[in-house]
């Protein structure tokens, strides 16, 4: 009690002292974060504003001035031109699909070369990282004669395939190097208990790595999710197209339609963002969670 | 985004590489009733609904869909870009459509007739009129020879419509400071001098795309004549790229980038902002190509604006529009020629140049519009005097971004008109080279 008592009156005066000394840089902080955050939302502000403006608006005040009037037109003919509905099924489909498929087969593999130490192992993480590195343009035409041979193109079953495959692979490498420090204390305690390998992996190490799972499947969704190329050549009906590729059906030859653009960029980020804001909390677990409790 | 995009046309270079390889074998011979029986006609192309194209295709759609009762038209929308990568991996496919809309040229239209993507029209577009309907110079966007190179050979492809390079003015701004529409190069320098005396900028540019260098080419079409336009485009002779035409278009540049007609900072300026700047009124006068026209209509409320051709100048860049072009693979391919029958139909026609679109076969009579009239007896006129020169960057590939920094190094004063001769030449001759000539 003494000792409280003692150090009470003491603080605010330290605290004070803290204060203005460290007043004029938190300040400058906060100006710097201030511009930062202006930076990194000024784009998607510019976006919003324009999406919302009509044609002549634009035309006659430029892509910085403040709508005159709210005009929705852009935002509803887009949906409807590209039946946008449909393509937002179709992007998460596949979307999640591949999340999920991405993660067990990352679990899978990495269990083998993580925990299982198979032989040649760093040469299977060479190997995947290696296929990691690869462009996408130069993985094109073997896919495409592939899918074509399988009567597979112009089908989304192509493009999970594909981008399980390609997401796992980024899995693959990050699981086996998080699972090579897994604490084999607890794997001896499953041995000691009498699990099989089975059971070691779906009751301890699945378990025990969760938060790293979650950040993968966040991270598979949101890549598969936004990606452009593959999608754009093997996705060919507009039936089985996903949300970029639709957005690029306002790309003319010569001329753009940038109100219509703002409005397919504002309705083609927003799945994505509430999908971040919603998994965040996952993501700021950190991705190499996971130790003895 | 973790994963980069580079390298993007790298692929797309490799790809069409090694398609070229993978797609020879195709036979080019066609008959009328080829697919004559069949139930539905897939139709692509990539026009917006409200653009003058999009507006005149629907309703052909709709004339094709009540003569032929019980065929099924399965339209689908493209983005220019998924046509533009992947066009030869689709018409490889079973997934290509019946009939499309595909961009003229040797790197594209030309690309797939040489690969046997494409079925010959020859036949067809005698038979049915289409070949009477255009002109030498729009035909020649329409025939490719064996090597894919246009302007000989088979047809391969159908245009509704054309573009050509015009002058666009403010004329609110030229009533302001008084002035006439030029008829001659001297006047028309004389109306921008007036504008710099008064501190308006006079010209819109936009160096880092298209319009600069089309400004150039303008400027060197002024000397030219029809040959000089085959030698460069058609290959016929070598070009010499200091002979009088191109040394005047690069020093006249120069001379209005120093006169203050274009303005030092527009090498960084792209074209759409160039024709919004113009839209807002802030520059009198653009040198641009006649596809802004139908959205100018539309879209400019603040002041009255108009166009005049280019003064002095008998030769301007422009050419037919896209193609229709029937796939090798197509199914159907009796009904997409009946389909292209009906878009140069006379009523199609008149609705594409009421919409502010320029059609290839219109009668003047048939337009109300008086701003779009205007557009199509400008157009008519360049048509008749076989004036359609294309464009700058068409005679090799990747030529388009040579220009591009030609011109820019012009605009910011870093080169001189010699250097930058020099400089676009060397890509032109290595293509020259390329194709053995």
């Amino acid at each position: 009690m003494t000792l409280t008592a003692n150090r009470a009156p003491a603080e605010p005066a330290a605290e004070v002292r803290a204060a203005k000394r460290s007043n004029p840089l938190r300040f400058v902080i906060l100006a710097a974060l201030l511009a930062l955050l202006l930076i990194v939302i000024a784009p998607l502000l510019i976006i919003a504003i324009n999406a919302v403006k009509s044609p002549a608006d634009y035309a006659g005040g430029g892509p910085l001035s403040l709508p005159t009037h709210l005009y929705w037109d852009g935002i509803v003919d887009f949906w409807n031109r590209v039946s946008f509905g449909q393509k937002l099924w179709n992007s998460f489909v596949t979307s999640f699909v591949v999340a999920v498929l991405g993660v067990v087969l990352s679990v899978l593999n990495a269990y083998a070369l993580g925990i299982g130490k198979v032989k040649g192992r760093l040469w299977f993480l060479v190997f995947f990282l290696v296929a990691n590195l690869l462009p996408q343009e130069v993985l094109v035409y073997p896919l495409y004669f592939l899918s074509k041979e399988v009567h597979l193109y112009d089908s989304l079953i192509s493009i999970v395939i594909i981008f399980t495959v390609i997401q796992a692979a980024f899995g693959t490498y990050l699981l086996t190097s998080v699972y090579q420090e897994f604490p084999t204390e607890l794997l001896d305690a499953a041995d000691v208990d009498g699990a099989g390998k089975v059971r070691t992996l779906w009751s301890v190490v699945v378990p025990v790595s969760r938060p790293t799972l979650g950040v993968l499947f966040t991270f598979f969704f949101i890549w598969t999710w936004n990606e452009f190329f593959l999608p754009l050549v093997f996705l060919v009906s507009n039936d089985n197209q996903t949300v970029p590729v639709a957005l690029g059906v306002l790309q003319g030859d010569r001329l753009m339609d940038a109100t219509m653009t703002s409005a397919s960029g504002l309705i083609g980020i927003l799945p994505a963002l509430i999908f971040f804001l919603v998994f965040q909390r996952t993501l700021t677990r950190g991705i190499t969670a996971g130790a003895i409790k | 985004m973790i994963r980069s995009r580079a390298g993007l046309s790298a692929g797309a270079l490799l790809l069409a590489a090694s398609l070229a390889l993978a797609a020879c074998g195709g036979s080019g011979d066609s008959s009328s009733e080829e697919g004559a029986d069949a139930k539905t006609l897939t139709l692509w192309h990539y026009e917006g609904p409200t653009s003058a194209m999009g507006i005149a295709w629907n309703k052909a759609i709709e004339e094709f869909k009540s003569s032929h009762p019980g065929v099924e038209v399965k339209f689908e929308e493209k983005g220019f870009e998924q046509i533009q990568q992947n066009a030869q991996m689709i018409l490889n496919s079973d997934s290509a459509p019946d009939i499309m809309e595909y961009n003229k040229g040797n790197a594209t239209a030309g690309l797939l007739s040489k690969q046997g993507l494409l079925t010959d029209l020859t036949e067809e577009s005698s038979k049915r009129g289409w070949d009477k309907a255009l002109n030498s110079s729009l035909q020649t966007t329409t025939k490719y020879d064996d090597d894919g190179i246009m302007g000989s050979g088979k047809t391969f492809g159908v245009p509704n419509y054309a573009e050509y390079v015009e002058v666009y003015y403010n004329k609110d701004l030229f009533k302001k400071y008084n002035l006439q529409v030029p008829t001659t190069l001297d006047e028309f320098t004389k109306v921008m001098d007036t504008f710099v005396q008064n501190k308006v900028t006079p010209l819109a540019v936009g160096g880092a795309e298209y319009p600069a260098q089309q400004i150039l080419y303008t400027l060197a079409l002024s000397k030219a004549d029809r040959a000089w336009v085959d030698d460069y485009q058609l290959y016929k002779n070598k070009v010499d790229f200091k002979g009088p035409q191109l040394t005047y278009g690069a020093q006249t540049f120069k001379e209005w980038v120093d006169k203050g007609y274009i303005a030092k900072n527009s090498a960084g300026i792209k074209a759409e902002d160039m024709g919004v700047s113009f839209s807002q009124g802030k520059f009198p006068i653009m040198i641009s190509g006649s596809w802004w026209y139908g959205r100018f209509v539309n879209e400019i409320k603040n002041f009255e604006w108009g166009t005049f051709l280019f003064p002095g100048n008998k030769l301007h860049p422009g050419s037919s529009g896209n193609l229709w072009v029937v796939p090798e693979k197509s199914k159907a391919k009796a009904l997409a020629y009946d389909f292209i029958d009906i878009t140069m139909k006379p009523e199609i026609q008149a609705l594409l140049g009421n919409n502010g679109g320029v059609p290839v076969a219109a009668d003047v009579a048939s337009i109300t519009d008086p701003k779009n009239k205007e557009l199509i007896e400008n157009f008519n006129k360049v048509s008749g005097e076989d004036g359609l020169a294309f464009y700058p960057d068409w005679p090799a590939p990747g030529y388009y971004d040579v220009l591009v920094a030609g011109v820019q190094g012009l605009i910011n004063g870093s080169k001189t008109p010699d250097a930058v001769l020099s400089e676009i030449q060397k890509p032109y001759d290595e293509n020259l080279a390329d194709l053995g000539k």
